[in-house]
């Protein structure tokens, strides 16, 4: 049952999506929310989510785990790597277990429900919360995960978590086939691969969600470590106190 | 029926020709077995890791009942099927989740809903539907459904851009032509696999201990439940035989008559283990029945409760049956619900759901000093209920009319 709905929902909605990815990009920070560089705060990285696999021709999403195994090696030394450009230290979360683990798993799933209702109730305009008009109004950037957080394994010894999420789906051989022929015959615009992100900072005093940012048509080939540094560096953007990056990235 | 097998069986490339074999016989024993499997391919390579990466989260989810020997029994039974080597290749994961249903991906998770051993009766009835699920993964249907999947919306891909180009009336009805059939072939393909693994999960209980006659069984009484539920609502009579375009499974009544078939007439007079599935699950059933009462289902709950009973009434029993009642709660109701609490708390005097239910329903069935005794009798049994202090409120409510 589930394969069928992802046929259907692959063939039905990957033809009319094309405009639709052009610039989803945004980034919102809590106002008042400040982290100077080189402050010391440590941050909390939990597992990433990563998957990344190719887009075959009907749209479909296949799963590669070779891609998927690179990606992941590559994007955790990127992230180690930027660590220093971040001016605050980077842990690990460390392995949980049990009850410890739930935990971690329940928090992620909810910071993965906050994040989308970001992306889809206030960082694109037309498709709002009645609850949060005023705020989307006012640029008042207002989500929290609750209190709970403190619970999480690794919280006592930090000051900040940072969630990661990444979906990559290559276009096949066959999708840019389609695509190319669909554009010259038809003159329909298919859309080839897919490169989602997204990255948040909670406060793991008070949940609140302290940055966001959300990409939906990514650049760097996560496969290669070069492509995870640059991807790493774009999930990264604008990141509170990131700022001897931000000057550099101007120059 | 027959009919609607061979057409099944006819057409299209999608369609597995596994299933063509099968009519009438006992259906084989499993091939000997070849060795622990590691996936093979860049596609079943990267489903195992998915359903690894899967496997992670659910391990983690509250949805999971983490009773260990309650898991280890349902594993038993597994292994009890499709014997000790090939059992190793799962993890079962119970799921509170009051649906009939149970899945298996492709690495080797299995998912058993609660529903489900609630519906089952014994272990022989259990094991054809865990052979059934580890069918699917001794057949890798995952990955074939998941190529049959992409070959179908490749060739649809094509065929809408390629439709595209011409303006043509005709060839815009080709392509709606071509999209039904693909889409019907795909659903074909799916119920041939789940045929499939009938066939080989009833093999397994050919082969094993427990009495494989079992396997049509669970079809019948589940067309039963239907059938409750439906008169219950006052619903047209389903029908069990019809295939529906979009029917991922073959109707109940077809898959009880072919498993009947393809049971081995020699495992009749084996045991099915009823006795032991009664005991594994005793500590479960009122949770169970709780949470089959809650999904608002009247007929099929009262069927399972009065299916359960052919036993002999228990208090539990009379319990989830008040708790139905009361749960639609018309005045009529509540007079049945304040019997059957009383018959459990005649079984069980210490059962303090039962009072509380049954002082409950008296009160608003105008009993009120008698109701007014048994809520007291519950917080006396259970002084630390979560709606301790509502129920003292309740006490001192009907306490002014006397």
């Amino acid at each position: 049952m589930n394969s069928m709905s992802r046929v259907a929902a692959a063939v039905l909605l990957t033809m009319g999506t094309a405009g639709v990815a052009a610039a989803q990009e945004r980034t919102a920070i809590k106002q008042g929310f400040e982290l100077p560089a080189k402050s010391g705060k440590k941050i909390l990285v939990f597992r990433p989510k990563v998957s990344v696999g190719a887009q075959s021709t009907g749209g479909l999403f296949e799963p590669n785990a070779e891609w998927t195994d690179q990606a992941r090696k590559n994007i955790d030394a990127a992230l180690k790597k930027r660590q220093a450009d971040l001016g605050n230290v980077v842990l690990m979360a460390p392995e949980a277990y049990g009850d410890q683990a739930r935990l971690v798993e329940e928090y992620t799933n909810l910071f993965d429900a906050v994040s989308q209702a970001v992306v889809t109730y206030q960082f694109f305009v037309g498709n709002r919360l009645p609850t949060k008009k005023r705020d989307n109004k006012a640029g008042v950037f207002d989500w929290s995960l609750g209190e709970g957080v403190r619970n999480l394994p690794g919280a006592k010894d930090a000051d900040y978590a940072l969630f990661i999420y990444n979906k990559d789906a290559f276009g096949s051989t066959g999708r840019k086939l389609l695509q190319a022929v669909a554009l010259l015959g038809p003159g329909i615009a298919v859309k080839s691969g897919e490169h989602k992100g997204a990255a948040g900072l909670v406060d793991l005093k008070t949940g609140d969600l302290l940055w966001l940012n959300a990409d939906f048509a990514m650049g760097g080939n996560v496969r290669e470590p070069d492509g995870a540094e640059k991807r790493v560096g774009q999930l990264l953007e604008e990141f509170p106190g990131s700022v001897a990056e931000k000057a550099a990235a101007k120059q | 029926m027959k009919r609607a097998l061979t057409a099944a069986c006819g057409a299209l490339a999608l369609v597995s020709p596994a299933w063509a074999a099968t009519t009438a016989k006992p259906a084989p024993p499993p091939p000997p077995y070849a060795g622990v499997y590691q996936p093979k391919g860049v596609d079943e390579i990267g489903l195992w890791q998915e359903a690894d990466e899967q496997e992670r989260a659910l391990a983690n989810s509250p949805l999971v009942i983490r009773d260990e020997a309650l898991t280890a029994y349902v594993k038993n039974v597994l292994c009890a099927a499709v014997g000790a080597d090939r059992c190793n290749a799962t993890r079962i994961y119970i799921l509170r989740e009051p649906t009939f249903n149970a899945t298996m991906v492709p690495n080797g998770t299995m998912r058993v809903y609660s529903g489900l051993l609630l519906r089952v009766r014994s272990e022989a009835e259990l094991a054809a539907i865990l052979g059934h699920e580890f069918g699917h993964f001794e057949k890798r249907h995952g990955l074939q459904d998941f190529k049959a999947g992409r070959t179908a919306s490749d060739l649809l891909a094509w065929g809408q851009v390629l439709a595209s180009m011409s303006t043509s009336y005709n060839v815009r009805r080709s392509f709606n032509d071509l999209q039904l059939s693909v889409y019907g072939s795909f659903f074909r393909f799916n119920r041939n696999q789940e045929r499939e693994a009938d066939l080989v999960g009833i093999g397994y209980l050919n082969a094993s201990s427990l009495r494989p006659q079992a396997a049509a069984r669970v079809w019948q009484n589940l067309v039963a439940e239907f059938q409750a539920s439906a008169v219950s609502r006052g619903l047209k009579k389903p029908r069990f035989n019809a295939i529906a375009f979009t029917a991922t499974h073959p109707p109940e009544e077809e898959r009880a008559a072919y498993l009947g078939e393809l049971a081995a007439p020699e495992g009749d007079a084996r045991d099915e283990g009823a006795e032991r599935y009664k005991g594994a699950l005793a500590k479960w059933l009122p949770v169970f029945l709780d949470d089959q009462i809650k999904i608002n289902d009247f007929g099929a709950s009262e069927y399972l409760i009065n299916r359960l009973a052919e036993d002999g009434w228990t208090a539990p029993l009379w319990q989830a049956r008040g708790e139905l009642f009361r749960a639609r709660g018309a005045p009529r109701d509540l007079v049945h619900a304040a019997d059957f609490y009383a018959k459990a708390v005649a079984l069980e005097p210490d059962l303090a759901e039962a009072h509380r239910g049954l002082g409950l329903s008296l009160i608003k069935t105008g009993k009120a000093s008698e109701g007014r005794a048994a809520l007291e009798r519950y917080l006396k049994l259970k002084p630390d209920a979560s709606d301790a202090p509502m129920i003292g409120m309740t006490i001192g409510s009907v306490g002014g009319t006397q």
